[in-house]
């Protein structure tokens, strides 16, 4: 059960910052043959982040816009690779960055269950014998036929969210996702994180909803400009945070999830 | 011990046949159903349109050339018809595999900083489209132009000798471009100016014949000339193709798709920060 599943050593990761780059052969040449050529610069998104998950905790990770939380997930993913360091990671992700991306708006919901679970690492039978349980989950029985440009985006978000949860996910990354769906999916989703985390599902999780940090989250992580500020109890974690930015206490936004 | 799977990924990645054939072969069944249905709206009879163009580019060929080089075709005009047929069915399976591989990564760029994906299957996504699309449309009047002139089965299967070279050429091209594309995205102005290259080099409507004989060696340069030279002793000669023009399309075939490789390989880990 205390097995180590996630491990960052020293990662640290540069990117191109991306409008110093011209995008454009023509230019590139001329301004190669001029000498003008001008490397492009790079800035540094993740610093020397270092820390270990164990199977089955539940990790939130916290931090104000562009403070590095998305990055540092697709680094865990493999989606980035970092500039330095090591990531290690034991067993399949679900990774939930932004749900639908890869969903083919002209064809049939049930053909991008098939497609975004394949997207996802399963099997193209596998996908088959669960389509209709995914439908029903989505409550989307109705839409199996239905191209998936004509639902509404709530309704994309839905089906994202029950195509990567349907299979029981090593670790699960949730980068503030839950706060799609109306009431009853939200509670639904809800219900469906908690029972992955009862069978030890590890979770790290992003979200600017405070509340269910702190309710949902053994240990967690302030990200500050790209590094650890602080790493350990919830209930601390949250309160430097909220001092760093100046915010007494903590208000429960309008969409509470 | 904790660490295993990542561990036996890493050493599987270096070998070049692998497990991940398997997650290769996953992906391309969904995604090359997805490009084609994107491109034909979901009709199967769609993919019949794309040869709706060689055959409108053979009967202008014919009637407008035909006369002029059914001498270097035996007298025969049908002749000439053919073998500006099976020209165009090459150059047009090389251009669209390998213009539509030139951006399958930047159009799937929101999909990579989302998914994990392995890069290279979206440029062969791509090329394995085009032989689906080639195997039910081109093929079969390929198959029957054969049949018509050799009266013999055995030919019809050594089509697949140059057709592999083909492809070999196509999946190179295809990832340098898919490549070169993410850095640059004027990148597809100056390959139709390439593609217009390899198309007035190649022996589509004019017997290689009348080229100055000083100037025909460049034309082999042209990696499609030996492959659609083959092609032609195959299905009109009813000859096995020459062994020189096989190799030299197998060679060139190898030796772009390896350079292919490794330039993708070389440069795909800046990707990222560019899509
Ligand atoms: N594609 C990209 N290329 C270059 N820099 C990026 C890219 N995406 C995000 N960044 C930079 O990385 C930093 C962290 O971004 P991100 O991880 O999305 O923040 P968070 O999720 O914490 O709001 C930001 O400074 C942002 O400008
Ligand atoms: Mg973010």
């Amino acid at each position: 059960m205390d097995q180590e599943v996630i491990r960052l050593n020293n990662v640290s990761l540069w990117r191109r910052t991306q409008e110093e780059f011209s995008y454009d052969l023509k230019r590139t040449v001329i301004s190669f043959l001029q000498g003008k050529y001008i490397k492009p610069a790079k800035k540094q998104v993740l610093k020397d982040v270092n820390f270990v998950v164990k199977s089955g905790e539940k990790i939130g990770i916290i931090g104000s816009n562009g403070a590095g939380k998305s990055t540092l997930l697709k680094v865990i993913c493999g989606i980035l690779d970092p500039t330095f360091g090591t990531v290690r990671v034991r067993g399949n992700i679900a990774p939930l960055i932004e749900l639908g991306a890869g969903f083919n708006m002209e064809m049939s919901v049930k053909d991008n269950i098939i497609l975004y679970g394949v997207l996802l690492g399963y099997s193209k039978e596998e996908m088959k014998t669960r389509t209709n349980e995914i439908l029903e989950f989505a409550e989307l029985e109705e839409y199996g036929e239905v191209p998936v440009k004509a639902l509404s985006s709530g309704m994309k978000a839905r089906l994202g969210f029950s195509v990567a949860t349907d299979v029981k996910p090593d670790i699960l990354i949730l980068d503030e996702v839950l706060s799609v769906g109306d009431a009853k999916f939200t509670h639904k989703s809800r219900e469906r994180i908690q029972s992955l985390w009862e069978q030890s599902s590890t979770i790290l999780f992003v979200s600017h909803s405070l509340e269910y940090v702190k309710d949902l989250c053994d240990r967690c992580i302030w990200l500050n400009h790209g590094e650890i500020a602080y790493h350990g109890n919830t209930q601390e974690a949250i309160k430097l945070y909220l001092d760093s930015v100046g915010v007494k206490e903590y208000i429960r936004p309008p969409s509470a999830l | 011990m904790i660490l295993t799977r990542k561990k036996t990924l890493m050493m599987w990645e270096k070998l070049p046949f692998s497990n991940d054939i398997e997650r290769y072969w996953q992906l391309l069944s969904v995604l090359v159903p997805q490009n084609l249905n994107t491109r034909y709206r979901g009709s199967f009879l769609g993919v019949y349109w794309s040869l709706l163009n060689p055959i409108i580019m053979t009967t202008l060929y014919t009637v407008i050339f035909g006369t002029t080089f059914a001498s270097y075709f035996g007298d025969s005009i049908i002749n000439y018809m053919f073998a500006a047929f099976t020209g165009l069915l090459v150059i047009n399976f090389y251009n669209s595999a390998t213009t539509q591989a030139l951006s399958s990564i930047v159009i799937n760029g929101d999909l990579l900083n989302k998914i994990k994906l392995p890069l290279p299957v979206f440029p062969l996504s791509m090329i394995a489209a085009n032989i689906f699309q080639f195997i039910v449309g081109s093929l079969p009047l390929l198959i029957i132009v054969t049949l018509i002139k050799t009266h013999n089965i055995l030919f019809v299967f050594s089509l697949l000798l140059p057709f592999s070279a083909l492809v070999l050429v196509c999946t190179g091209i295809g990832l340098f471009l898919s490549a070169l594309f993410v850095f640059f995205r004027d990148l597809g102005y100056f390959y139709e100016i390439a593609t217009f290259i390899v198309w007035i080099t190649s022996p589509v409507f004019y017997p290689s014949e009348i080229v100055p004989a000083r100037v025909q060696p460049f034309l082999y340069l042209n990696p499609l000339v030996p492959i659609i030279e083959s092609l032609r002793q195959i299905s009109l000669d009813g000859t096995f193709p020459e062994f020189s023009h096989l190799m030299k399309g197998f060679l060139s075939g190898i030796v772009i798709l390896t350079l292919g490789c490794l330039f993708f390989r070389k440069v795909q880990s800046s990707f990222m920060d560019l899509l």
